[in-house]
């Protein structure tokens, strides 16, 4: 009875929406930090995800249906985000989950949907084995082990021998990109001089430095994310690093928010990135402009790497023919598509398979721009 | 090396302690472990962040103004959450958790309202650059700090020993029922108290936030664990205690990373904590308590 | 089961789970709260529990039958390791004693690889059953209720109300303290494993300071006059954030406001009916 009334309901609502919103929009959840304290990464994949969206639904997928995408938060919470998968799964009846923002909380999610056989996409989850949960989890975003080889050796390029190791030690993002960047500086034949730890929420890395400056390695490697590497660096300037050091930074590194944080120290920063705002090909022109009309500001990684995510998943449900999961699977890794990031397929592994989209980036006055 | 380390860690400390004062303060005189302190910190970090960008003061008059707006923000705190409980008797308890659930949604609503990026001060505030001192770098941002602890542990060495107000205040430290019935208004002195450790906590926002460059709503919760350390360690409502314990820890912190290794400096000091608690129950530096139970 | 029901019941799995968990939780508070000791150490207890029992999945693949009880020897022993010393502070001391104990613990976990840093410990199969989580909860109450009816319930709340005056009375002061601690360690022993065993994936930051003041929520914003009152506490608390779902970045500050009104209205928590006891 419950559920009749309830069907009734939602016919009368649809019908009240307009005949546009044909009586089965195309269901797709999103599970992003919305709240609490990192709130910022989940903010900005929201902001990719709507726009993607607002395109998505201008012509519609399956021959006009729309997607109907729910956003929930996770408060960067294990639990709520693994309550907020069920619920899109048992009660929206999502054909595909998009997230989570965090690595810790997709070891969580991942079992999940995998159990019920929905394809879950994350777009920002670049730790170690996040893929071997299931078949039916796949990523969007190129793990570090991509990145940071190619980072490495544009730095080697410039006569880099001696690398120090700088990482956030209690999260598992800055961590598992430090194991990365360890393993490629030593097949790289890299001398790893010395490695050192900190917190996520420390601010103050000076005992640290201090000691890093006294081995004078050629370079420095950074595992974190923004907030931290903006003040490893600020501190280094303090401390007197000067330019002959070459600062390396991980993925955590590559966001706007270093420039503003950090300033002039922040100059001369090389980082790997699957994505860069100055991207010149046509695509990428039309999201920055289209991302700064919508939310008068630029958008970061995290906003590109949603923002193609969902597009990649609408593709492969007219690529399915039909909104089921089974199938949806099937048919994303099969996809091939071209965003902002460049071109994408997934791997067997369901990795992406291309790190042609990888580029190195420097910064220069407070901005990131092609490393040369 | 082991000159700048110690350097290093002075500079550290002396942070700890300017976050720690007014923390002690509250602690020692009200007798709450009042969380939402860390969110004063924050709020002057807010204040001074708005003062200076949007209406283009210059520092020198945005801190104290920012530290008079978060020991406002203190007033009408403790008196919405505390001074019901405070009348009525209320245990310890009861107080710890209404100012739990207080910072909860003062946090959330922070958060929602002012959006949880990480924000810099404007740029040329104050001298960026770092100079150069008998070979050991120190910058602008770190001297005010250090300045700063100083200067206030001294205020409130004297505000708390040389004034009557001082007696009014450690009377109500020590006995709060005898206080009152000596005729010293509980309440006016609660929300003294209240203003001057909310002042102490926004000062130390604005300078902390200016010297690490990086202000957000959170910025108050992640000193909290460390003021708790300074505070128990130099012992509760102890002034100079909380100056040498946040200098020691900073130091301690500092030599951890610095030589033995930087995945150990927190646990390092959680175990000093813990230690001083075990052997030295009322503080490093405090009198054995004669209060029981 | 009509598939619906099925459905219904795959939706809410993890918090029906989570709300007894919870309760676990409450009543490991509730019984140091009992006693008049504000220790904190329920999460460090948890977090011993959820690490010892994953590993004894993971690594060794022991039946979950033995995993469970095995699961709450580690707190136990870290409760008899610092409950001597600990147990002599009162207050906030003892408070925060236990809070730089929990860190300390978070700070092993984070160093030592084998326990997996920050990356935690993940892929823990999904064996914490409904009947496991609720029988342990039932069976726990149940205790709980029939020794707070006795004579050690009469003695737990003398040391209560006034410890010196117990202690005059011939109760054994220290007894007691380490007796709750131990129950407490092990109810938050039990709660650690089948979390561990109802989510997949644990980490390091899930047993620090914030989970220990949250489990300090359930059990003040219940009360402490029964057994039963911190679990209806943990519910209430465990459910907020899954109702408030709507109110999207505000619902934290429902969460905080809802707890501040209860305090300041309820002193004697949500559900402050005293259970009864035979004359003495």
């Amino acid at each position: 009875m419950m559920r009749r009334c309830f069907v009734a309901f939602a016919a009368v609502l649809a019908f009240a929406a307009g005949s546009a919103w044909a009586q089965d929009a195309v269901p797709v959840g999103a599970i992003e930090i919305l709240s609490g304290p990192n709130a910022a990464y989940g903010t900005a994949i929201r902001a990719g995800l709507d726009l993607a969206l607002d395109e998505i639904n201008a012509t519609g997928v399956l021959g006009g249906r729309k997607i109907a995408l729910t956003v929930e938060d996770s408060a960067g919470n294990k639990d709520q985000a693994i309550n907020a998968a069920r619920k899109l799964i048992g009660r929206d009846r999502v054909i595909a989950i998009i997230g989570p923002t965090l690595s810790n909380e997709m070891f969580a999610v991942g079992p999940v949907t995998n159990e019920r056989k929905v394809p879950i996409v994350g777009t920002s989850t670049t730790a170690r084995g996040i893929t071997d949960i299931g078949p039916y989890v796949f990523r969007t975003s190129l793990p570090e082990s991509d990145v940071i080889p190619v980072t490495l050796k544009k730095a080697m390029s410039r006569g880099v021998k001696t690398i120090a190791l700088l990482y956030a030690n209690d999260d598992a993002f800055s961590k598992s990109g430090f194991d990365v960047m360890k393993a490629a500086a030593e097949k790289a034949g890299l001398n790893i001089v010395a490695i050192e730890s900190f917190g996520s929420k420390d601010t103050d890395f000076s005992a640290q430095l201090t000691k890093i400056k006294a081995l004078r390695p050629d370079a420095v490697g950074i595992s974190a994310l923004v907030e931290p590497t903006s003040g490893v660096l600020l501190q280094a300037h303090q401390l007197g690093f000067g330019r002959e050091t070459l600062f390396i930074g991980g993925n955590g590194a590559n966001s706007p928010k270093l420039g503003e944080i950090a300033g002039a120290a922040a100059d001369g920063l090389i980082v790997g990135s699957p994505w860069f705002i100055g991207k010149p090909d046509p695509a990428n022109q039309t999201f920055v402009a289209d991302f700064r009309k919508k939310y008068n500001k630029d958008p970061d990684q995290f906003a590109a790497q949603s923002y193609d995510a969902l597009r990649i998943v609408a593709a492969a449900i007219d690529r399915a023919g039909a909104a089921d999961p089974g199938k949806l699977r099937d048919a994303l890794t099969q996809t091939k598509f071209s965003g902002v990031m460049g071109p994408f397929a997934f791997t067997a592994g369901r990795d992406p398979a291309s790190t042609e989209g990888v580029v190195v980036l420097e910064m220069q006055g407070g901005k990131f721009a092609i490393a040369p | 090396m082991l000159a700048q380390q110690l350097v290093n860690g002075v500079l550290l400390g002396a942070g700890y302690a300017l976050f720690a004062l007014g923390f002690t303060l509250m602690f020692g005189v009200l007798r709450v472990i009042n969380l939402t302190y860390g969110f004063y910190f924050s709020a002057g970090a807010f204040v001074a962040l708005f003062l200076t960008r949007d209406f283009g003061f210059s520092i020198w008059t945005a801190l104290p103004l920012a530290a008079m707006a978060a020991g406002a923000m203190a007033v009408v705190l403790d008196w919405l959450l505390l001074a019901r409980l405070r009348r009525r008797g209320a245990p310890e308890l009861a107080s710890l958790m209404v100012t739990l659930g207080g910072v909860l949604a003062l946090y959330a609503a922070s958060t929602a309202i002012l959006g949880p990026d990480i924000r810099r001060l404007p740029p040329g505030l104050i001298a960026g650059a770092p100079f150069e001192l008998f070979g050991l770098r120190v910058t602008m941002a770190q001297l005010l700090i250090l300045l700063a602890s100083l200067v206030l542990v001294g205020a409130l060495v004297w505000l708390l020993h040389g004034t009557r107000l001082g007696l009014a205040i450690r009377a109500m430290a020590e006995k709060p029922d005898a206080a009152g019935l000596m005729g010293i208004d509980t309440g006016r002195i609660a929300a003294l108290v209240s203003f001057v450790s909310g002042c102490l906590a926004g000062a130390g926002g604005v300078l902390i936030g200016l010297n690490f460059n990086a202000i957000h709503p959170y910025m108050g919760e992640t000193m909290m664990l460390r003021g708790f350390v300074v505070v128990i360690v130099g012992g509760l409502g102890d002034i100079r205690g909380a100056l040498i314990a946040g200098l020691a820890l900073g130091v301690v912190e500092v030599l951890t990373a610095g030589y033995v290794d930087s995945g150990l400096k927190e646990a390092v000091a959680f175990a000093i904590l813990v230690a001083v608690l075990w052997t030295r129950p009322s503080g490093l530096f405090g009198r054995p308590e004669m209060r029981r139970a | 089961m009509p598939v619906w029901l099925d459905n219904f019941l795959w939706t809410y799995q993890n918090l029906v789970h989570a709300l007894g968990i919870n309760g676990l939780l409450a009543l490991s508070m509730y019984v140091v709260l009992a006693v008049g000791q504000l220790s904190l150490g329920q999460a460090a207890f948890m977090g011993l529990g959820a690490y010892s029992s994953a590993l004894l999945t993971l690594k060794l693949d022991l039946p979950f039958a033995l995993v469970l009880p095995v699961s709450c020897v580690a707190p136990v022993l870290f409760a008899l390791a610092i409950g001597t010393p600990t147990l002599r502070l009162s207050g906030v001391y003892l408070a925060i004693a236990t809070i730089g104990l929990g860190e300390v613990l978070r700070a092993v976990y984070l160093n030592v690889d084998w326990l997996g840093g920050a990356l935690g410990l993940s892929g823990i199969p999904l064996r914490a059953e409904f009947w496991m989580i609720y029988g342990l909860l039932g069976a726990a109450i149940l205790v709980l209720w029939l020794v707070g009816r006795s004579g050690i319930g009469r003695a737990m709340e003398a040391v209560r109300e006034d410890a010196t005056a117990a202690q005059v009375m011939g109760i054994n002061l220290a007894r007691t303290r380490l007796g709750a601690l131990l129950a407490s360690a092990v109810l938050a022993g039990l709660a650690g494993a089948l979390g561990a065993h109802s989510s997949s994936f644990i980490g390091p930051n899930e047993y620090g300071f914030e989970p220990a003041v949250t489990i300090l929520s359930f059990a003040l914003l219940g009360g402490i006059a029964t057994p039963l009152a911190p679990v209806l506490g943990a519910f209430i608390l465990t459910l907020l954030p899954e109702l408030l779902r709507g109110f999207s970045d505000l619902r934290l500050v429902f969460n905080g406001v809802i707890i501040v009104l209860a305090v300041l209205f309820l002193p004697e928590g949500l559900f402050p009916l005293r259970m009864r006891r035979r004359a003495a």
